[in-house]
């Protein structure tokens, strides 16, 4: 009887679990129905883009973010746009003059352009944004770095605008161009909810309109109907091809790959090396790479406490590694080797001269930790100077790291260890831990890159004597000189020398640093999109103005 | 029995109600004052200076510093930011983030229900799933026991990200079938909520299925089975009973493995929620969000436990009668 009763059971559930699968199924048919459709024809259609990053900031003034920057010239425009060779290109500015002395600067200004909320884009709102950046407690960064030399701005004519300076800056108009000086509404500036967070009601002038911001999950712009004042060098004129776009969060890279591979998204921003391959061999997919401005990625050593006070150590440690193996074993090739404190990405300042002069040379790094009195080993095969081992450690800050950086450090940790007995310890911790490391200088290595537009701004923070991120501790009249005059002027030939001047000293002569790669942005995009494009000099995404989908 | 005797049962029923809810009320204030007071003293204790957070890689000059302690109200001792901390508290004033640059209250509201929702469903899938896998496979020793018992095993060893990550690549990827991410109603919500529950399932089906065994076998169950009850009523009716009481007990932890799996969830499938505001806050030691997330899932857990107490007496009147 028993045997009976569970059979009469088993049938019971079977139907149950039917059931399941056939609700299951229905919802799959409803999610089917819901899958984005790429509408194509007269009113441009809609395009969805996955990034990696969510912004911390709507409000360009407060951008700080290089992941974040393909979005802030959908909804906001500059003064002034750069060109492939880094010049300066009008854009809602029509025409500058710089006085003799380079303390004064004329803005001459479009006149037909307005805000999304209505309101009149003129001189005075240009001096309204400037004031509001270097108001107490708004950007502290901006107003004690950026706009250090700012003196005041005055309006002389509607749409012309006098800004002086305390000291001349050769970086005054690329930080008009950069991201940071996107113009803002005088209405936003003064009423919006919460300024410094922007959104929906922090407005600008771009090309698109930020109608929609769900934390976590997406933002969503529509076409600014009126747009017709792109930069010099855009692609087409009036509004943007799209009708509306939509950026997507997924943080985890697998995820964007596969949404895009499985047509859910036709964008993504920021392919992992491991990725590479499966996009390279899917005939309808396209991927685009280009290097980021600023300096390179690099290990910074410290000078200020052993072992790397001895210029031999640091030497030593270079020529243990074999960069283009361990870049090619994390990166799969995908990565480009850096050989200065200023990447690839920016060939105006770049100097080749330090390639192929330093590194793999393991026998050159035992001779030279020899000399140093490194030239004992423990048991586990480490060098040992007075019973101390050769031990260096890096310290940095989870949130910070990205390309697989973890993983870098741990083939160069194997690769210093194999060649040359030295102990890397690779410590990822919270930004609090890093920071207090960082204050009390425990640490022997400093990993960093910046993503400046102008690579002079990232050597400014780095190198001279109690810079903010002067991690190596270097001091030296002679390179701080070489940095004051290189920022001092515009003539971009003059800066280049002096900057070569900086690479040689700190690269080649005092072996600062050990380059690795130059970071860079990847995009893949599915067929019928065109119109991706990356910025000239920052390298990072364009805004989404010249992207077209469909036929 | 009279009607007589039966409303006083009634009455004495609710009264034993009473006494244990008020403890579980006063108890469960205590554990979120103490949960406020611990957030506050690990940030305080937790190396790295706020200041130093909120300069970040900017410039570090005496004028820049006396800002932002002016601008944050950092120069009060520790002490007094606490009082001031406990009494906006008390006014419902949850502060306002020193990264996101809005006020907590708002930011929490906005990411709250999408967590729920998902937390929701990750249950529903949990408990159904672990419902209908023990019924089917209790108090029988075949192949599909023994199937189901390692299918459960595997699944609570496989992490949510890995599980999610294939869920997506059969599902959404290949067959297509489900969104890769977002709120779009509960179609989004199907691949999250199983990634999540499945976790769950396996932990409580394993219980629930020990406890029906362990019932069928007591002597209450021959009775029955001797007064000619099908085997169908005497598990759910009878058995089922017994062996809720351990799977309730299992509640508490089932709020933190949700709550701690949402984080991961959340970041897989691109969903707005708690969890990614969690672990941002936590990164970036945006002191005031996280005292407020450590309060929400003080909540969550106090409110969790005290459903979970008075579900025991709801289940098994022999403890309301004990009291």
């Amino acid at each position: 009887m028993n045997r009976q009763v569970s059979k009469e059971k088993t049938v019971k559930l079977r139907w149950g679990a039917l059931t399941l699968a056939g609700v299951l199924a229905l919802a799959a048919c409803g999610a089917e129905s819901e899958a984005p459709t790429v509408a194509a024809g007269g009113d441009g259609g809609s395009l969805v883009w996955a990034v990696e990053t969510q912004p911390i900031t709507f409000n360009p003034h407060q951008w700080g973010q290089n992941k974040a920057r393909l979005l802030v010239h959908n909804q906001f425009d500059a003064l002034i746009a750069r060109g492939g060779n880094g010049d300066f290109l009008p854009w809602l500015a029509t025409s500058w003059q710089v006085s003799k002395d380079g303390l004064t600067y004329t803005f001459e200004l479009r006149d037909d352009v307005t805000f999304h909320d209505g309101e009149r884009f003129d001189a005075a709102s240009v001096k309204a944004n400037l004031d509001q950046l270097v108001s107490p407690g708004y950007n502290a960064a901006v107003s004690a770095i950026q706009l250090r030399n700012f003196d005041h701005a005055e309006v002389s004519a509607p749409y012309t605008l006098k800004v002086t300076l305390k000291a001349p800056d050769g970086l005054f108009l690329d930080f008009l161009s950069s991201p940071l000086a996107g113009q803002v509404s005088p209405k936003s500036l003064k009423n919006a909810k919460d300024l410094k967070a922007g959104g929906v009601d922090v407005v600008g002038t771009g090309p698109f309109i930020l109608d929609r911001f769900t934390p976590g999950q997406e933002v969503h712009y529509r076409r600014n109907p009126n747009y017709d004042w792109p930069p010099a060098g855009a692609a087409h004129q009036g509004p943007a091809h799209l009708a509306e776009v939509t950026y997507r969060f997924l943080p985890e890279a697998a995820v964007r790959v596969g949404a895009l591979t499985s047509g859910q998204v036709q964008v993504i921003e920021g392919v992992p090396a491991t990725e590479i391959g499966l996009i390279k061999g899917d005939p309808e997919l396209t991927l685009e790479t280009s290097l980021n401005s600023g300096s390179a990625f690099s290990y910074y050593f410290n000078v200020s406490r052993p072992p790397f006070d001895d210029k031999r150590v640091r030497e030593a440690f270079r020529d243990a590694v074999d960069v283009d193996a361990v870049l090619d074993s994390v990166y799969q090739g995908a990565a480009k080797r850096a050989w200065s404190v200023i990447g690839q990405g920016s060939p105006q300042f770049y100097d080749p001269s330090p390639e192929n002069t330093f590194g793999n040379d393991p026998a050159r790094a035992n001779r030279l930790l020899d000399e140093a009195g490194w030239n004992e080993r423990d048991p586990e095969g480490y060098r040992v100077k007075d019973g101390r081992r050769l031990t260096v450690r890096t310290i940095s800050a989870a949130p910070f790291v990205r390309d697989r950086r973890d993983i870098l450090a741990q083939a160069v940790q194997a690769a210093v260890k194999q060649s040359a007995g030295i102990d890397f310890q690779v410590k990822l911790v919270d930004q609090g831990t890093a920071q207090q490391a960082a204050d009390e200088n425990e640490y022997e290595i400093f990993e960093n890159s910046r993503g400046d537009t102008d690579a002079g701004a990232a050597l400014n923070l780095i190198l001279p004597k109690g810079a903010a991120i002067n991690r190596t501790r270097f001091e030296s009249a002679e390179l701080d000189r070489l940095l004051t005059d290189a920022s001092a002027t515009s003539d971009l030939a003059e800066r280049k020398k002096l900057y070569a001047k900086v690479q040689k000293t700190v690269v080649t002569d005092e072996a600062l640093l050990l380059p690795l790669y130059v970071p860079a942005d990847q995009i893949a995009y599915g067929a019928g999109v065109t119109g991706i494009t990356f910025e000239p000099v920052s390298g990072t995404p364009n805004s989404a103005y010249d992207v077209r989908i469909g036929t | 029995m009279s009607p007589l005797t039966l409303t006083r049962r009634r009455g004495l029923a609710a009264a034993g109600w009473l006494g244990p809810a008020a403890r579980r009320l006063g108890a469960g204030v205590a554990v979120l004052w103490a949960a406020a007071t611990a957030a506050y003293l690990a940030l305080m204790l937790a190396p790295g200076d706020t200041i130093d957070v909120l300069i970040g890689d900017g410039l570090d000059t005496p004028e820049r510093r006396a800002q932002i302690i002016a601008e944050w109200g950092l120069d009060r001792s520790p002490l007094q930011q606490y009082g001031d901390y406990l009494l906006r508290l008390l006014q419902g004033d949850l502060g306002h983030s020193y990264v996101l640059q809005r006020g907590v209250g708002e930011i929490l509201a906005s990411q709250i229900w999408p967590t729920v929702q998902l937390a929701l469903t990750a249950a529903t899938f949990g408990v159904l799933l672990a419902l209908v896998l023990a019924l089917a496979t209790a108090g029988r020793r075949s192949w599909l026991g023994g199937l189901v018992g390692l299918s459960e095993l595997a699944v609570v060893s496989v992490p949510p990200f890995l599980v999610g990550i294939l869920l997506l690549a059969v599902f959404s990827f290949t067959l297509g079938w489900f969104p890769v991410s977002g709120d779009r109603g509960f179609v989004s919500l199907v691949l999250p909520g199983l990634a999540l529950g499945l976790q769950i399932a396996g932990v409580l089906g394993q219980v629930l299925r020990e406890g029906l065994e362990r019932a069928l076998e007591e002597p209450f169950a021959v009775t029955a089975r001797s007064r000619g009850i099908t085997e169908w009523r005497l598990v759910a009716g009878h058995a089922l009973r017994h062996a809720l009481l351990p799977a309730v007990t299992l509640t508490g932890w089932f709020t933190g493995a949700l709550l701690g799996g949402a984080i991961i969830v959340e970041a897989v499938f691109g969903r707005p929620g708690l969890g990614q505001v969690t672990v941002g806050a936590v990164n970036s030691k945006d002191l005031p969000l996280v005292m407020a997330i450590v309060l929400i899932s003080a909540l969550a857990y106090v409110t969790a436990s005290t459903i979970v107490d008075l579900a025991y007496l709801a289940i098994d009147p022999r403890l309301r009668r004990s009291r």
